[in-house]
């Protein structure tokens, strides 16, 4: 992307966050999330910005957006009335799923009910088989007359799924030009487009999920991008997708369940950002903010990727318990746990947290917008480790007395605690939330805990990092500058990359090298040209291997010369992953090409961002009342502002490091530096103690 | 490392997980849908005891009583202490292992720091093992397919290539059989790694005192849930429709006992082996059994070798439950997927809240294509498709959902790669659900058609199995609690009732169908929220006519009449 400013903007449940990004230069803002038009915030947002950087809209080189909406609009089932069009004797797909149960031991299991409802599934005659050819042709009389039924039904946006269609889309394509005379005003998705891959269920309810959140991106979209318009920005704008991938908002508006994931994907890329500046080799991500924490395992600078994503999972960590999204996404953990969920106290007396959230609206009762449940941010706030008068840097005032209240009526009371006790529970609470939690997802990776540096990110995240690392298992946490916004700066951190791939099945005895050479020089040239006009590009090539008869491959880089030896380099490369991976199996299959890949990626410039500055350690601006955990009471604790701290400078805990969008607690006898990258480094004093 | 609450907790998860890891790792390199869709497997980690630790949760309840037994099996002919690093031991054989043939058993020794720790074990249902395969026909074990008896696959790392040889020799599909084959090595190489890994990590010498603390800890709290139960002896009995081919009928009998914080199914009376091809083994009864206790008494222990132990199985030798060589075994789900519903019988009567509605593709559904084509080539492909689940104390059953058994449909356009066949429908039938307060799932109706294709011969053998619940109700898919049966099912080829359970030949543009029952209902239909007899309307899953006649609901022009149902159901 050309020089000029850099705008990130990630909205979240409660807060949206940016980060502008300019040569030599950092400006963040922090503004409440407007959850019936997202864009409002937006607008707020960029106003803020102008202020302090006039005219920046207009010079920039880039907006890159991430958002929570689509996934949000599948849980609270906001999305269009929607039909579905199968091959006839086929409807009923989606809501026979794959016929298993998920949970082998549950005689009362849960399924999420199906988007489309059985009246709104219609099926046409036609058929296709698995080779392309065409048995049955459509009869496009079934398909009028299902316009019709969709017609009196009201259906806003219609799914097309016809058995093969990944084979031969012909079908599929003449249903879309006869829905768009008789429907003109329906949205449509149809398989071959947004999943052209074999496997009825899951091609099907991918584009079930498409088209039902389809007209809502759009609209949103148009909306941000009119707005931006009005603001001066003439470029295209970017939306990060759901594997870290970035993209114009024209093809998420085309393919709306690719940024299904966009909001997580864009605090993993802060992370892995920031894991490259230190060189850690693995981490685990922490995002936490007003809604949802997330967390994600990076090895190598890479996060885990998964095409076996779901949404609306009626159990969160069960797989096959939710709508299946055959996109690839970072393969990560969402946890009901932010700054504003709710804590209340159930029937058996003990304290609960989430995974209900205030949100922005009502919000924390301190936030004084007439939210009266009390809050994990609301605990905070009690336990006297955030500031009432530096909430984004004194922006947003909170109040003390409103949340107290809060606790004490909903929490305290009812649980027969005092107000300060009743607080530190659900700090407590939603730190052992996320850490059960993360144990079984690090677990799930095969990873230790103890191996991993917490790399922190979101509002909430520094306040409760070092408690979930001590119950986690973790020894280090790292807090980057500008933590509190730091997935905006993911945005602007992550190459903007394309892949391109084609399907083959060549064998590697007797592979026409030249042929291969060939079909990899078009891949790079169409994954090239979806970059910036003016990018200098980095170019990847790699090849999927798999065993003649197996599904799955390996993908193995192909980064020696196109010539003759291209079978024996790969052969290699493939044996020795396979072997790393699976062991000695004594396999004498041929080896086969499944497909080849080309990614095209821009790196970004990297964003400067404020540098510790050097010279004497800061001293604390201050010392406040807040509760320490072992001691189980309020002590006096030494506040620092983190501005004011020196390049290498150590502070041995408890002490509270504020900044304008987070605020950093650590415990008794943990250690924080301040890394060159401006970093604050935490090593906790010991493992097993909790907080 | 010391063991307290938390860390046994976090520890056991790691096991599922590396359990759960090699299950991927069998997918991600096996060759045929039956493992990667179709998901018949099971992978499970073992102590120095070969007290079984854990398993992977995608699995199916058959494999719950079959894979503890096996270890234990394998040890007594290559006794631990004789086995080395690289040793990889395997057999079919149904009595050893897991009830037939078709189903390989393979496990390797773990060594961590020189020591034997523990043992990894995966088993597969394959594709092909020789002989007559999916049919209820053969009349002993000899014309069902070659048998592997308990023996090493390798030795110290080394390949016994004659064991692959013979039976590459026997099969039709020897690449994809030997490619599953190898990826059930991989699972064992992935657990194995994952295993050492933790305990490389976590400072532990072996698994003995965790494996200790697992196995207690689930015993104990089975026992617990056992001992607050009323005591007692109850009885149930169900009579099997004449089987196919044969007409033999066989009768299941069950007392369970509950007595102190032991539970004691005796199938004494039971009737002795068939000649059809439907024989159960032990292992195999003893995981149908322990299954239905287990879910209904301690579900959220993951389960383990001492989840068994307050369970006793009776099964007197020579019945259909416990048989003994060389009976026939192919089809024994015909009587295992049967004893959960039998068990649910007697445990109706002292806990009815934990019983669910008969399920209406219960026992499973098997369907079998292979054929050659032109050029020589074998092709094998097999599906299975589900009734309806039965309903419960809080909810419908779902539609087309696995019971008790638990695999999954392998994609209808996998299958057509597979096979010269083309699905015509599958469907949900309406008004097949058993009406109750919660009906049952609605069954399905499944119909293909043989394509014009290369083949020699020019036809494809095809084999579907059923469960003997015709339409007419003969056997019927029982309700609970006040619930009504599930409507039955049948098989036509080309519009004519045939046999299920059998090959037949069929040839191009020949079409097969059959459908699925719906699952049994749970409590009084008249209880039924009229609302929901509505909303079953206006999907199409309940006819306005079963409307008024299974609930008492009268729907007019597409909204609730209130006031004729109160009249119809008589209040």
């Amino acid at each position: 992307m050309s020089a000029g400013p850099r705008l990130g903007i990630d909205i979240g449940g409660t807060f949206t966050d940016f980060v502008l990004v300019e040569e030599g230069s950092v400006l963040a803002a922090k503004v409440l999330t407007t959850p019936h038009a997202p864009e409002e915030a937006v607008f707020r947002g960029i106003a803020a910005l102008e202020a302090e950087r006039p005219g920046f809209a207009a010079e920039a080189a880039g907006v890159i957006h991430a958002t929570t909406l689509v996934t949000n609009a599948i849980l609270t089932r906001r999305g269009a009335r929607t039909g579905l069009i199968a091959t006839a004797g086929f409807r009923d797909v989606i809501e026979m799923r794959r016929e298993v149960r998920y949970d082998l031991f549950d005689m009362f299991i849960r399924y999420p009910a199906p988007l489309v409802p059985r009246e709104l599934r219609l099926g046409v005659r036609e058929r296709v088989l698995a080779d392309g050819s065409v048995l049955e042709p459509l009869q496009e009389g079934d398909v009028r007359e299902a316009a019709r039924r969709f017609r009196e039904a009201n259906v806003d946006a219609v799914a097309v799924c016809l058995l093969h269609a990944y084979a031969n889309p012909a079908h599929e394509r003449r249903i879309a030009e006869i829905l768009r005379e008789e429907l003109p005003d329906a949205e449509l998705s149809l398989s071959h487009e947004v999943h052209p891959e074999p496997k009825e269920y899951e091609r099907s309810s991918t584009t079930v999920v498409d088209a039902y959140v389809k007209r809502l991106t759009a609209t949103y979209l148009d909306r941000l991008q009119h707005g931006l318009r009005q603001r001066g920005y003439a470029r295209p704008l970017f939306m990060m997708l759901s594997n870290g991938g970035t993209a114009t908002a024209d093809i998420a508006k085309r393919f709306p369940v690719q940024i299904v994931e966009s909001g997580p994907a864009a605090g993993v890329e802060a992370a892995i950002y920031f894991g490259g500046r230190l060189g850690l080799s693995s981490l685990l991500a922490f995002d936490m903010g007003g809604t949802t924490a997330k967390l994600c395992l990076v090895e190598e600078g890479r996060a885990a990727r998964t095409r076996h994503f779901e949404v609306d999972r009626v159990h969160r960590f069960k797989a096959g318990s939710g709508m299946p999204v055959a996109v690839p996404v970072y393969d990560l953990l969402e946890i009901g746990a932010g700054g504003g969920s709710i804590a209340r106290v159930d029937d058996l007396g003990l304290i609960r947290v989430g995974p209900e959230s205030a949100g922005s609206d009502p919000a924390p009762a301190c936030y004084g917008l007439g939210g009266v449940a009390p809050t994990v941010t609301d605990a905070d706030l009690a336990l006297g480790y955030l500031n009432p008068d530096f909430f984004l840097g004194g922006d947003m005032k909170l109040d003390r007395a409103r949340a107290e209240a809060a606790i004490a009526a909903r929490v305290a009371e009812p649980a027969g605690l005092d107000t300060a006790r009743a607080a530190a529970g659900i700090h407590a609470i939603v730190n052992e939330t996320m850490a059960a939690a993360g144990r079984v997802y690090v677990a799930d990776k095969g990873k230790s805990p103890a191996a991993l540096a917490l790399v922190v990110t979101g509002g909430a995240g520094p306040v409760h990092a070092v408690g979930l690392a001590r119950r986690l298992g973790c020894r280090r946490v790292v807090v980057p500058p500008l933590a509190g916004v730091m997935s905006s700066l993911g945005l602007l951190a992550a190459p903007i990359a394309f892949e391109r791939s084609r399907p083959v099945n060549r064998r590697l005895a007797g592979l026409d090298v030249a042929a291969v050479a060939q079909e990899l020089e078009a891949l790079a040239a169409e994954a090239v040209a979806l970059l910036p006009p003016d990018a200098t590009p980095e170019v990847r090539r790699s090849a999927d291997l798999r065993y003649h008869g197996q599904d799955h491959a390996l993908e193995i880089p192909i980064g020696g010369a196109l010539d003759a030896t291209l079978p024996e380099q790969l052969a290699a490369g493939f044996v020795a992953a396979y072997e790393a991976l699976y062991g000695k199996v004594d396999d004498d299959n041929p080896i086969e090409i499944a497909a080849l890949r080309v990614e095209a990626r821009q790196p970004q410039p990297p964003p400067a961002l404020p540098a510790p500055r050097a010279g004497k350690p800061g001293a604390p601006v201050t010392t406040r009342p807040a509760w320490q955990h072992d001691a189980a009471r309020f002590e006096e604790t030494p506040v620092y502002r983190r501005e004011t701290l020196a390049l290498h400078q150590e502070i041995v805990g408890p002490a509270i490091v504020e900044e304008r969008e987070s605020t950093t607690v650590i415990g008794p006898g943990d250690i924080l530096r301040v890394h060159d990258s401006g970093a604050l480094i935490i090593d906790l004093a010991t493992p097993d103690r909790e907080g | 490392m010391r063991l307290d609450a938390v860390s046994v907790q976090v520890l056991w998860n790691r096991l599922v997980a590396i359990v759960d890891e090699a299950a991927q790792g069998l997918i991600r390199t096996a060759y045929t849908p039956s493992v990667k869709e179709y998901h018949d497997f099971c992978c499970a980690v073992f102590d120095a005891r070969a007290d079984m630790l854990a398993h992977s949760t995608v699995t199916t309840a058959g494999f719950l009583g079959i894979v503890p037994e096996v270890m234990r099996n394998f040890l007594k002919v290559f006794p631990a202490e004789t086995l080395q690093p690289g040793d990889v031991i395997i057999t079919n054989d149904p009595w050893a292992a897991s009830g037939h043939l078709i189903d390989i058993s393979v496990a390797s020794p773990i060594f961590h720091r020189d020591k034997l720790v523990g043992f990894t074990l995966c088993i597969v249902h394959h594709l092909d093992m020789g002989g007559r395969m999916s049919t209820l026909e053969s009349k002993d074990m000899y014309e069902e397919g070659l048998k592997i008896p308990i023996m090493k696959l390798y030795e110290a790392g080394k390949l016994n290539e004659a064991i692959f040889a013979f039976i590459r020799a026997n099969i039709r599909v020897p690449e994809k059989v030997l490619g599953d084959l190898r990826a059930q090595l991989v699972a064992n190489n992935v657990c194995t790694r994952g295993l050492t890994a933790m305990l490389a990590e976590t400072g532990l010498e072996d698994l003995g005192e965790l494996g200790a603390e697992i196995t207690a800890r689930s015993e104990r709290s089975l026992r617990a849930k056992i001992a607050k139960l009323p005591k007692g002896t109850w009885r149930s009995e169900t009579l099997l429709p004449p089987l196919p081919v044969t007409g033999e009928q066989i009768l299941i009998k069950v007392a369970l006992t509950i007595a102190d914080d032991q539970v004691t199914i005796d199938f004494a009376g039971t009737s002795g082996e068939v000649r059809a091809a439907v024989n159960c083994t032990l292992n195999m009864t003893r995981s149908y059994s322990a299954y239905p206790i287990k879910l209904a008494l301690d579900p959220d222990v993951p389960n383990n070798d001492g989840c068994m132990r307050a369970i006793t199985i009776l099964a007197p030798e020579g019945t259909a439950v416990n048989s003994r060589p060389p009976a026939s075994t192919w089809g024994r789900t015909m009587i295992s997927h049967l004893l959960p519903e039998v068990i649910y019988g007697a445990l109706e009567q002292v806990l009815p809240e934990a019983v669910l509605g008969g399920n209406g593709g219960c026992p499973a559904n098997e369907m079998y294509l292979h054929g050659r084509w032109r050029d020589g080539r074998s092709f094998l492909a097999i599906s299975q498709h589900s009734g309806g689940f039965g309903g419960s104390v809080r909810q419908d059953g779902w539609p087309t959902l696995c019971f008790p058994n638990n695999t999954a449909n392998i994609p209808m356009e996998v299958t057509e790669r597979e096979a010269p066949i083309v699905y015509r429908r599958k469907e949900f039938v309406t008004d097949s659900a058993g009406p109750g307060q919660f009906r049952g799932g609605l069954g399905q109706e499944v119909e293909f058609e043989v394509l014009n294709a290369d083949l020699a011969g020019g036809y494809v053998e095809s084999s579907v199995r059923l469960n003997g619940r015709s339409e007419g109700g003969s056997f019927p898919i029982g309700g609970r609690a006040g619930g009504g049966a599930g409507r039955g099912g049948g098989l036509w080829v080309n519009g004519q009732p045939a046999e299920h359970g059998i090959y037949r030949r069929l040839h191009a543009g020949d079409r097969l169908r059959f459908t699925l029952g719906g699952g049994g209902g749970y409590g009084d239909p008249f209880a039924r929220d009229p609302a929901a007899v509505l909303a079953d309307v206006r999907e199409g899953k309940v006819s306005v006519a079963a409307a008024l006649r299974d609930y008492g609901v009268v729907v007019t022009g597409g909204a609730l009449d209130l006031a004729a149902t109160r009249r119809a159901r008589g209040g």
